[in-house]
């Protein structure tokens, strides 16, 4: 017998329940995938079925060409590892976007690379301790190395739990003074939340592969899909439940739909009499209350193809029939 | 484009008269929810169930025909639909979610599923969203005063409230009707309605109101291709009576009419929002 | 002489550490110290005035990867101090989530580990993302366990990572029976998976063992040497499952017997880089003539039980309540693989115990008088101690100790009688999740002046 189905039976038990490795959309290419190596381009088959629709009205699919992968990095700084965890969540999925579209080129949880290579997308996790020179060098080496950089979670983008950080444990006592990244290096998007969802990951880095690697009208859906996210970036490093308080309900905008209740990683936000009430000695900063609000930012253009575009990101990971 | 894409718009009511009974127009989101519980294709809906004050709402997530029924009924005041959409998919243990709620809820979900930072696991579970029509909402005080100032109606006493032909009407319990007319409710209004740029829930699987088609029938468009096989089954197991929209008076038209003075009055809300204050403008959320 | 070489950073665990250590002239670890560089976000301090509610919340976002033993902790810890019962069904649906965070973070390591290893009978490394067979379906079984503990831990706990409904007092929401149903179907689909893992996981681990020369990822063959890993340290654990805490009426865990000191007294001093090997996947390591300091640099102190380190984790559970006896960094590995069965099947015992229309808040939730209350989770990677004074609602005192601030010393132990080469795979076997331990409690004098101080 020969050690394939050695194996296979110690995996796969008997006879029954043979777990047929979901495939992706299209078969994988038989590149090894090996242990990501700093720049090492493999060129990869890309599913002949990721398609994106334009307009509502227009049933027509485009092709996607194709097309080499992206290179991604995960830069771990004063986080938990949440954010990559939830990455990770995407189970199956999270092969289909290694096998197809993404290289993992840094990530010292889960690749032996020990420096932070040249990469197109770094998904930066935690704020910044500007008390340790380490942390200072490795978010400015993130900038100078990578083409985009994610503020990857509320620690990133906001500073979230470490916003109440003041020092004095020991045995670095002096570890007093933590920052967003956004107050060191520009910052491209914002993925807020603590941690983002698997979901929002997965189709921040669909997107950015369409952005780097996609046909024209691809990387138009692209940038149109992120801008809200630069926005978020752009709008600042600070977050609070207050924000809904001061955004959203003093500036007239709030209807009562109850969507940053369901946010809250914390509960701390009930609604009372159609308006959020926030309990501030619950908030952690993380941001995403504002950010899930269909009053922080509505772009019609994007998510009145909220169809189309599920569609293709289903397609893109090898899910849903058709 | 007002009214959205669609597949199809058709005039519609419940086939059971068990639930046209109490449902505001022709019952169509609780028909269609109890055909889809009765098929699987959902597990439960988010709907606005009673809650401890009257005609006011409290969103609950009904996993029987019984709750549903519970829920019918328009009440013209905030239900945070959304403020369930996360716990249905958790201790509830539903994996396909119905969700009924106003344009801008169902905008809120549609951003949820595309933009789902802190939606985990709630995006594909999605499996029916019903959209109705609104021109605006209100506050729950500012309800009291229509319906208890303005109509002379106790709140407890009310048992079903309308607005259509230009008046917010109020029944009682023992059949009376209380009338006033629409422009008298205008400051009642939530201020956050009026830079809504959606009146027929465009983001909806289905969407369904009064506007369009007689007393006791509804407008439906059947919008996206999860909408369509849903409302395709339901007609084909006969839950519904349907007629063709080009037939019934005032149709789609009057949709359109209502949609556009939604809009463009709304539109210019943004407008002057953006010169509020002297050089400073208020926020607008479409930019 | 001994000269000195570093790998830093480690890689394939939570958070940045470093093992630095000198060496013979065959290579042979005389004396390693294994340390943390991750930032001191100092939870424990940032949390004094927080509200009780608040403060648990807090503490979970040490980490992400066992979020739900630190959430559980801080809030016993909290309910420990304010004397609160919370009702059974509560507790049982702590333990479910108990079980699903196992479950997922075991599996998860299962990936860390696996570059190391080699598919039984053949020289090659595994790697997890390769798509070919036999170790796609492998990762995709990982996977499938992974997902089946994070959907339970979403069901019960809101949020698998950081879970949002446990508080103090109890649990915000009960499960529904249709809930129950889908958690039991669960459970079900995975055990079958779990049995298979487990049998396999086994397998490569044992086959690493038995080998003569063995390498790290990428890395080059060196010959291992006889009780590779093994260390003399003790063990602690307070329970196979769960945990336990002061309001016990037969607590497993002694705060007397716990001392800490800084890491000055114990790590190596300041020393400089006299052995460079720049093939050293990936990257190489550090290079000749860098000063280095560990007691300075390291971010963690050393907590001691009854004087000495201790080792905590699934080996530590199965040698307390299973007398389990393999020692070494494979005896650990093929511990936690024995535990996935016992988390499946707790899980089930759980969820059929759970009433779905029981109340899950207790009736009462005292605002605390200061008094000290503890709770020891059995986490993923071992005990989980927090221990908290609230009074009137808020957090006096916080304290939290991590199964892997209790692991450095002794790993740091475990190392001596290896070749450098292979450190990573001892220390990898720990499962290491280091944002979680950057803890350091100070204690100057005797440790029983300190606890009548504590503890009265
Ligand atoms: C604030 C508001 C304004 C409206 N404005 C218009 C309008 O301008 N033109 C028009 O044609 N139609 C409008 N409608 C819709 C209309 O009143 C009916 O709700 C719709 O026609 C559905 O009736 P039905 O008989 O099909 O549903 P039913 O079977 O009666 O079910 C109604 C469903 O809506 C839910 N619901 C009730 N109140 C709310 C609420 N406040 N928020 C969210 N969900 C709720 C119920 O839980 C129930 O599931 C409005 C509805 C609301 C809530
Ligand atoms: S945002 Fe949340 S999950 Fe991400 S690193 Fe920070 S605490 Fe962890
Ligand atoms: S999500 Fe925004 S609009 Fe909706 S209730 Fe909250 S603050 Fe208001
Ligand atoms: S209220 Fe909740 S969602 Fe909003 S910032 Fe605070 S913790 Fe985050
Ligand atoms: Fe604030
Ligand atoms: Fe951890």
């Amino acid at each position: 017998m020969g050690l394939l189905s050695y194996l296979k039976e110690i995996f796969t038990g008997k006879q029954d329940a043979p777990e047929a490795p979901v495939a992706p959309a299209a078969p994988a290419a038989p590149t090894k995938v090996e242990v990501p190596q700093p720049a090492e381009a493999k060129p990869a088959q890309t599913p002949a079925d990721v398609k994106v629709e334009q307009k509502p009205e227009e049933t027509k699919m485009e092709e996607l060409p194709v097309a080499d992968k992206i290179t991604i990095g995960h830069v771990h700084m004063s986080g938990c590892t949440g954010c990559l965890v939830s990455l990770a969540d995407n189970y199956e999925g999270l092969f289909a976007l290694l096998d197809n579209y993404a290289d993992l080129v840094y990530c010292l949880t889960l690749a032996d690379v020990r420096d932070i290579p040249k990469m197109d997308v770094a998904l930066v996790e935690g704020s910044v301790c500007i008390n340790d020179h380490h942390s200072v060098e490795d978010i400015k080496k993130a900038r100078e190395n990578a083409t985009i950089v994610v503020a990857l979670g509320a620690c990133a983008a906001y500073g979230n739990v470490t916003r109440f950080a003041r020092g004095g444990q020991w045995n670095q006592p002096q570890h007093e003074s933590y920052l967003p990244i956004g107050d060191l290096i520009d910052v491209d998007l914002y993925l807020p939340a603590c941690p983002p969802s698997k979901e929002s990951i997965r189709n921040v880095a669909v997107m950015a592969y369409l952005l780097l690697k996609g046909t024209d009208e691809q990387k138009e859906l692209a940038a149109a899909y992120l801008k809200p996210l630069m926005d978020l970036a752009a709008r600042g490093v600070e977050a609070c439940g207050c924000d809904l308080m001061v955004d959203v309900i003093n500036q007239g905008l709030c209807m009562g739909c109850g969507t940053c209740v369901a946010a809250c990683p914390v509960r701390a936000i009930d609604m009372v009499y159609g308006k959020p009430n926030i309990d501030r000695e619950m908030c952690i900063k993380c941001g995403v209350c504002y950010a899930q609000c269909p009053r922080s930012f509505f772009n019609f253009d994007v998510i009145n193809q909220f169809e189309a575009i599920g569609e293709a990101i289903d397609a893109a990971m090898g899910k849903g029939g058709e | 484009m007002v009214l959205g894409s669609y597949k199809t718009a058709i005039c519609a009511r419940a086939a059971d008269p068990g639930i046209l009974a109490k449902s505001q127009d022709g019952g169509i989101v609780t028909q269609l929810f109890a055909f889809a519980l009765e098929e699987g294709i959902i597990d439960g809906a988010v709907v606005a169930g009673p809650g401890d004050e009257p005609f006011k709402p409290e969103p609950i997530v009904a996993t029987t025909v019984a709750e549903l029924l519970e829920a019918r009924g328009t009440r013209y005041t905030i239900c945070p639909n959304m403020s369930m959409i996360k716990e249905a998919t958790r201790t509830y243990g539903l994996d396909k979610v119905g969700i009924v709620g106003t344009p801008c809820q169902i905008q809120a979900l549609r951003k949820a599923q595309l933009y789902p930072m802190g939606m985990r696991s709630v995006p594909d579970k999605i499996a029916l969203a019903v959209g109705i029509f609104c021109m605006e909402n209100f506050p729950y005080q500012g309800l009291e005063t229509m319906v208890e100032d303005l109509c002379n109606v106790k709140m407890e006493s009310a048992v079903k409230m309308d607005i259509g032909k230009g008046k917010f009407s109020v029944y009682t319990e023992r059949g009376a009707v209380s009338q006033i007319p629409l422009k008298l409710t205008h400051k009642f209004e939530q201020g956050g309605c009026h830079v809504c740029l959606d009146y027929v829930a465009n983001l909806a699987d289905v969407s369904t109101g009064s506007v369009g088609t007689p007393d006791g029938w509804s407008t439906v468009f059947v919008r996206t291709k999860v909408g369509e096989d849903v409302w395709g089954r339901a007609i084909g197991a006969g839950y519904f009576e349907t007629k063709d929209i080009a037939d019934v008076k005032p149709g789609l038209d009057l949709v359109t009419k209502l949609a556009n003075e939604k809009i463009s009055k709304n539109q210019k809300t943004l407008e002057e929002r953006a010169t509020f204050g002297v050089n400073k403008g208020l926020r607008n959320p479409y930019l | 002489m001994a000269k000195v070489v570093e790998i830093s950073p480690t890689t394939r665990h939570e958070g940045h550490t470093k093992i630095t250590m000198q060496v013979n002239d065959a290579g042979i670890v005389e004396r390693g110290d294994w340390l943390s560089l991750t930032p001191v976000r100092g939870i424990e301090k940032l949390a004094i005035g927080k509200s009780m509610h608040q403060a648990p919340k807090i503490s979970s976002r040490v980490c992400g990867i066992c979020p739900i033993a630190h959430t559980l902790a801080g809030i016993e810890a909290m309910e420990a101090s304010i004397g609160c019962y919370i009702p059974d069904d509560a507790y049982l649906l702590r333990v479910i989530l108990q079980c699903a965070n196992r479950l997922h973070s075991h599996a998860l390591h299962n990936i860390l580990s696996l570059p190391d290893m080699y598919l039984p009978g053949t020289d090659t490394h595994i790697n997890p993302f390769t798509s070919e067979e036999p170790v796609r379906s492998v990762a995709l079984r990982i996977q499938k366990l992974r997902e089946i503990g994070q959907t339970v831990g979403e069901i019960v706990g809101g949020e698998p990572i950081h879970p949002s409904n446990p508080r103090v007092g109890g649990m915000y929401k009960n499960i529904t029976p249709r809930a129950k149903s889908k958690l039991y179907d669960l459970a079900k689909e995975a055990l079958p998976l779990a049995r298979d893992h487990m049998e396999f996981m086994i397998a490569v681990f044992k086959d690493w063992d038995a080998r003569p020369m063995a390498s790290v990822a990428n890395g080059k063959e060196v010959e291992k040497t006889e009780k590779f890993g093994f260390h003399d340290q003790g063990y602690m654990a307070v329970d196979p499952l769960y945990g336990s805490s002061s309001l016990d009426i037969e607590p497993r865990w002694f705060p007397e017997r716990w001392t800490e000191v800084r890491p000055w007294d114990w790590y190596q001093g300041e020393l400089e880089v006299s052995l460079e090997d720049a093939e050293y996947p990936i990257g190489g390591t550090t290079p000749v003539g860098t000063k280095v300091w560990p007691a300075m640099e390291a971010c963690t102190g050393v907590p001691l039980y009854d004087g000495s380190p201790v080792e905590v984790g699934p080996r530590a559970r199965l040698a307390m309540f299973r007398n389990y006896d393999r020692k070494g960094a494979m005896g650990l590995q093929i511990a936690r693989q024995m535990e996935y069965m016992d988390c499946l099947y707790s899980m089930i015992e759980a969820i059929d115990a759970v009433d779905c229309s029981g109340s899950v808040l207790a009736d009462e939730i005292p605002q605390g008088d200061g008094s000290l209350g503890w709770a020891a989770n059995e986490a993923p990677r071992g005990t989980d101690v927090h221990l908290a004074k609230v009074k009137d609602g808020r957090v006096d005192w916080y304290s939290l100790l991590v199964p892997t601030t209790w692991n450095f010393p002794t790993v740091s132990r475990a190392l001596e009688g290896a070749p450098w080469q292979l450190t990573e795979v001892i220390m990898r076997a720990y499962d290491p999740c280091v944002s979680c331990a950057t803890h350091m409690m100070v204690v100057d004098d005797s440790k029983r002046v300190v606890a009548q101080k504590m503890f009265q």
